[in-house]
């Protein structure tokens, strides 16, 4: 047991965050946002980093890949995240060959299909990859939620390719794992944003960090948010064992309204604003976390595990 | 960053768990503490066979007979004795926090005089820090300690003290300057608790069979020699003390048994067919195993022999939480049977968690100044 960042992990995370501030930390977030776009510089730039490879390269795994993963949300970037650097390459063993997206057969709307090079489709206990054409894709009006979305027509089915048999449990219990990991840097960039902006706004001539309503709630907020942090990257070490990656997926997602709620709340009417980037973290939240049936539908996947 | 145990760290679980199973059979789930002095013997005994092993102050140093153990080591005797019940009794407060604050600040003759008694394992201690009017705003204390020659004379009263009925010792704060600031007038005396003047009052409390008591201290005359450390110096000592109070316990793995007993009874009532039963299962599970990291992060800074920080608080909450959700899922699951006594998750004791070693509100307070650095309220 050692839950210290080795040395490797430490020049990963080192590397990575060159990349995101190079690239323009969140205020390149906010345009790729309000153009309703997939960062496709951003991704470029990880898969030549080799960011990509990390899960299945010699001397990395899928751990080094989550701290990846929950790094590059905590910046909120829009990119193909957990789906490319974790997901993919664990459930078919070879690199995301681009961006990769995760649909469900039947489902609705999903993140970033339209600049996927790639699609997992989670069809049952069958998992699916297509390489989609225009035609199998619809544009989603996003409603702003921060992330562009797609419907997959299911005729595209037919062109599918099937990843043979256990795919369909790896893609649902890695894609746990990729959704709380996305959670918890997006809870972390939204707190850590909140708890500067309480720092420096003064009212009644005071910060309004120096309140105690505020304080104990902020306080709450990150035990909550740790605690999906840790679970999320224990799921990851444990190769996505499904009572490990429902656990972690059923934590991030339960606390992340609250982490949407009190974030908003604290900032008053400027966190509203496009100017203000705290919709980056906050309004990415919501698609997340009712991805997959949402908090309910892992937690009781964590109950039929541990009850069987 | 690695999450599993290291080979011999799972070699050891297994040896205490036949110790376990050697020593108090299947199923032991805590001692009758209405036998005062049956509960004293029988964990002394324990805490006796334990020294045996080797086990008692694995983690103390060697130079105080310790074998220099990784904080890893106490965190799974702790996750396997704390869950069933604490068989050491009121000693694993000796051995995570009093020994060591008795290392750091004590003289020569106090380390000599009383870390071999804890490290036999067969003297009880109780800590002497809450009063009637300083309780959250512990530093607030008033019991007067006035030097008197080579006595400190000791008036005042302590108050929701667990551990009496079996202490040999109390750990005692004292004022001894009344003009310094709060802080800045505390000492500690390591008081014999057959010194004469010292009245114990008991108090009847509702939250399981471990009863809390006051302390009457009238004219208790204590040697300056059971200083610990320099006068008005204590608040430091204890500080650090708390620091370690606060992770020594695995109450996750005491919420894992309230949940494991709760699936069992779902099961055996049909609730674990309930979509929102499962639901709650799933939440619970995954709080008590959120809070398992957040302390094993501290443990982790312990073994990197890092200072404490308010990751200690940030578990305390965690851990609070994920046993009062365990418990009211208990509750809901084990309906009216659950209100039979030792069934249902235990619900009154699982209330008193939030309270005892700083409220909840004291470990929020503490997060928000020492971890997020948000300004002070005043």
């Amino acid at each position: 047991m050692d839950l210290t960042l080795s040395e490797t992990q430490t020049q990963i995370l080192d590397a990575v965050g060159r990349i995101l501030e190079r690239n323009g930390g969140w205020r390149r977030a906010k345009d790729v946002t309000d153009q309703t776009a997939h960062d496709d510089r951003l991704y470029d730039e990880l898969q030549e980093g080799g960011f990509t490879e990390l899960a299945l390269a010699d001397g990395t795994g899928p751990l080094d890949a989550a701290l990846v993963v929950e790094r590059i949300a905590e910046d909120a970037a829009v990119v193909a995240n957990a789906a490319s650097l974790l997901v993919y390459p664990m459930v078919t063993r070879r690199p995301a060959p681009g961006p990769v997206a995760i649909a469900d057969a039947g489902g609705g709307p999903f993140r970033l299909g339209a600049a996927a090079k790639m699609l997992l489709i989670q069809d049952g206990e069958r998992a699916l990859r297509l390489e989609p054409e225009l035609s199998d894709l619809a544009q989603v009006d996003n409603d702003r939620t921060g992330w562009p979305l797609t419907t997959l027509a299911p005729s595209a089915l037919a062109r599918a390719e099937d990843l043979g048999p256990g795919a369909g449990a790896a893609l649902r219990n890695w894609r746990r794992v990729g959704l709380a990991l996305e959670m918890a840097g997006a809870m972390r960039g939204a707190l850590d944003t909140t708890v500067q902006y309480v720092k420096d706004r003064v009212q009644f001539g005071r910060p309004i960090g120096s309140f105690q309503a505020i304080q104990h709630r902020l306080a709450q907020l990150t035990v909550q948010a740790e605690g999906a942090y840790w679970l999320a990257l224990e799921a990851a070490w444990r190769n996505a064992d499904p009572i490990h990656a429902a656990a972690a997926a059923t934590h991030a997602a339960a606390n992340a309204p609250a982490v949407l709620r009190e974030t908003q709340q604290m900032h008053g009417a400027i966190g509203f604003t496009r100017d203000y980037p705290l919709h980056l973290w906050t309004l990415k939240l919501p698609a997340l976390q009712r991805e997959m049936g949402g908090a309910r539908a892992h937690a009781r996947a964590v109950a039929k595990g541990l009850a069987a | 960053m690695e999450f599993d145990w290291t080979e011999g760290d799972l070699a050891y679980r297994a040896e205490i768990k036949a110790f376990l199973k050697d020593r108090l059979g299947d199923g032991w789930d805590g001692y009758d503490k209405s036998d005062l002095a049956g509960y004293r013997r029988d964990s002394v005994a324990f805490c006796g066979a334990m020294a045996e092993q080797g086990w008692l102050t694995q983690n103390w140093p060697r130079e105080y007979g310790g074998q220099e153990a990784s904080a890893w080591r106490a965190a799974i005797l702790s996750e396997e004795l704390w869950p069933i019940g604490e068989p050491r009794g009121p000693q694993y407060m000796n051995v995570n926090w009093i020994g060591p604050a008795i290392m750091k600040a004590g003289t020569e003759d106090q380390k000599l005089y009383h870390l071999n008694r804890i490290s036999r394992g067969d003297v009880g201690w109780c800590q002497g820090f809450s009063e009637p009017d300083a309780g959250s705003d512990l530093p607030a204390l008033r019991t007067r300690a006035v030097r008197d020659g080579d006595d400190y004379v000791v008036n005042g009263s302590k108050i929701w003290t667990s551990h009496v009925g079996t202490a040999d010792f109390c750990f005692l704060l004292v004022r001894t300057d009344p003009d310094a600031p709060k802080r800045a007038g505390i000492s500690i005396l390591l008081t014999p608790m057959d010194t004469p003047g010292i009245d114990v009052r008991h108090i009847d409390g509702f939250a399981g069979e471990q009863s809390f008591h006051q302390l009457v201290f009238e004219d208790v005359r204590v040697p300056a020699s059971c200083r610990l450390g320099e006068e008005n110096q204590g608040w430091g000592i204890v500080r650090e003390a708390l620091s370690y109070e606060r992770v020594g316990a695995a109450h996750y793995d005491r919420a894992r048994l309230i949940l494991d007993d709760t699936i069992a009874e779902a099961k055996r009532n049909g609730l674990i067919d309930d979509p929102e039963i499962q639901s709650r299962i799933g939440e619970v599970y995954a709080a008590i195993e959120a809070s398992r990291l957040l302390v094993y992060k501290v443990v982790d800074q312990r073994a990197h022999d890092m200072p404490p920080t308010a990751d200690a608080n940030i578990s305390r909450v965690a851990q609070t939480q994920a046993l009062r959700l365990a418990g009211e899922l208990a509750h809901e699951v084990f309906g009216t049977w659950g209100l039979e006594a030792g069934t249902g998750g235990d619900m009154r004791r699982v209330l008193t968690f939030s309270v005892a070693a700083g409220a909840t509100e004291m470990q929020l307070d503490q997060i928000a100044s020492n971890h997020l650095n948000l300004p002070k309220a005043k």
